[in-house]
């Protein structure tokens, strides 16, 4: 292709544009990361208050090691049931002989497309009207219905992907349903619950907004992050936060490794 | 196929999960909007007294009309800067494009309170910016007008809500076929023209649904305003987040929120039309 000056400018300028956003986004990592190891002051790195103490302290703080156990059961819990909600709804809504299509889809997605505020009250109410005290299980349901999307829509899209001659073939040959759905569609499946579950376990580790409605008394990680926040700013918060973003980063990375097209065709 | 008797009995054991977790919540609080409170009891009768309230409260409505503004301020900022960054990485090729394409989604992933709390602590007044300005010699001294104002909410959101943008807008730019735009350059149109009269436009189902994205998140954030915005920094979700804590009037909050979720509905249903009439 023919290359102007016109076209050059233009690649050089967007070029600066998302070298400078690719910082400002990821100053959070680097920033939090170098605070919790040194002081910094008058934008002077001082290298003698350098240490790891922070991250010992971080072990011995009761309410941060409850409110990392809560997070952990919440974000294997919700992962998990919605990874199985996922599987069946898409075989569902896949099957020929499925009633009311469209509007299960739909509530499918709903809570993910909705403003999470509408969903944390949403669940509130009724919890509140059901009698039902807010707990870690109320967490787990918010954000079981809130994973459930992401994992239906990657396992739908592979279900969708697979040769209908497959499961035609599992039968001619004298497979029953169960059979085909063990043999044949679930290790067909396997990959992209994988992924689904993946993703759901990260989005569920930093859901913040539908947990501080439905969290009642319980913590989780995002929400003593938010309570600690509010007293001020410490050695030990950057310490946590930067951990919290390594797992967090290290959970989505996984997850896009799986996704990542084998033997992808290069263009031009 | 199935007898009608089976498939019903089929559809009520799958979908009986998701009607109770998803559709019954959604439907008490609907429920909760026309009821009203009293005394910390909830009386259900049927009243439209709280939309009536907030509408005819200007408080409230301004407010409200201020939430919008700045969702579309936050939508507007966020398509400037998002949309050259998705067309660069596609012009990129091979690695490079997936490394930065990896680059620019991996943030959504990022804790977002730890992204809030990062972000206050470089906007204020001992923070990277204003010790950046000093030092570069544009400030004499560390500023307070980073912190603790609309502005600073509205930086905040943009640069925690870009990602969202970028991504469909770079999907959408993908799936424009290369024959196009050789097309379009035999046919004797220069890079600009190529991108106004074919790129742009088939970019616009992606570019919709980043808007949509950043619109409809940034609508229900109360977080971001609460730790950023200060006192002038208001937004109709904190104002909705304080009805169940401190002021307790669920009903008035669960009203003002059917109206968040009115405007969400809405603006989803405009943007699928549109994406779905662009598309080719």
């Amino acid at each position: 292709m023919l290359r102007t000056r016109g076209d050059r400018i233009a690649e050089y300028a967007t070029c600066a544009v998302t070298v400078l956003v690719l910082l400002v986004l990821y100053a959070p990592i680097l920033v939090s990361a170098v605070f919790s190891v040194v002081e910094i002051r008058r934008g002077e790195i001082l290298w003698e208050t350098f240490t790891f103490r922070h991250y010992v302290t971080l072990w011995s703080n009761a309410s941060v090691i409850d409110a990392l156990a809560n997070t952990a059961i919440v974000a294997i819990c919700s992962a998990g049931i919605a990874s199985i909600l996922a599987v069946l709804l898409a075989l569902y809504t896949e099957w020929h002989g499925a009633i009311a299509r469209t509007a299960l889809t739909l509530l499918i997605y709903l809570p993910f497309l909705l403003p999470p505020i509408v969903t944390g009250l949403a669940l509130l109410v009724a919890s509140a009207n059901a009698d039902m005290d807010r707990s870690v299980l109320t967490i787990i349901i918010g954000h079981t219905i809130f994973v459930l999307a992401v994992a239906y829509r990657l396992v739908l899209t592979r279900l969708q992907a697979l040769p209908p001659t497959l499961i035609e073939a599992s039968f001619d040959l004298g497979a029953s349903r169960w059979q085909t759905l063990r043999y044949v569609l679930l290790p067909h499946l396997a990959s992209s619950i994988l992924t689904g579950a993946l993703l759901a376990l990260t989005l569920s580790f930093d859901e913040t907004l539908i947990s501080s409605f439905v969290a009642g008394n319980e913590m989780t990680l995002p929400l003593r992050l938010w309570a600690m926040m509010r007293v001020g700013f410490t050695p030990e918060i950057n310490a946590l936060v930067t951990l919290v973003l390594l797992v967090s980063m290290a959970l989505a990375l996984a997850a896009a490794s799986l996704l990542r097209p084998k033997g992808e065709p290069e263009e031009d | 196929m199935p007898t009608r008797g089976l498939r019903g009995l089929i559809f009520a054991a799958v979908a009986a999960l998701p009607a109770v977790v998803i559709l019954v919540p959604l439907g008490s609080f609907l429920v909760m909007s026309v009821a009203r409170a009293e005394k910390h009891r909830i009386i259900y009768d049927w009243t439209l007294q709280n939309y009536v309230n907030f509408l005819g409260n200007w408080t409230y409505l301004s407010t409200f009309l201020g939430t919008l503004w700045l969702c579309l301020e936050v939508v507007l900022l966020s398509l400037i800067v998002g949309y050259p960054i998705a067309w660069y990485i596609w012009r990129q090729k091979s690695w490079k494009r997936y490394a930065l394409l990896q680059l620019a989604a991996l943030p959504l992933f990022m804790s977002y309170i730890v992204k809030l709390y990062t972000l206050r602590s470089m906007l204020g007044l001992n923070g990277l910016v204003n010790q950046a300005l000093v030092s570069l010699g544009i400030l004499e001294q560390p500023s307070q007008v980073f912190l603790y104002n609309q502005r600073a909410v509205l930086i905040t959101m943009t640069v925690i809500y870009l990602p969202y943008v970028v991504l469909p807008i770079f999907l959408s730019l993908e799936r424009i076929p290369r024959s196009l735009l050789q097309a379009s350059t035999d046919l004797g149109a220069g890079g600009w023209d190529t991108f106004r009269r074919v790129v742009l436009p088939l970019s616009m189902p992606g570019t919709i649904a980043g808007a949509l994205f950043a619109f409809v998140l940034a609508l229900g954030d109360f977080i971001t305003p609460q730790m950023v915005g200060g006192t002038t920094g208001f937004t109709i979700g904190r104002v909705i987040f304080s009805q169940f804590g401190l002021a307790f009037d669920w009903p008035f909050g669960a009203s003002m929120a059917a109206i968040l979720l009115l405007v969400a509905l809405l603006l989803i249903v405009a943007a699928g039309y549109a994406a779905s009439r662009r598309r080719v």
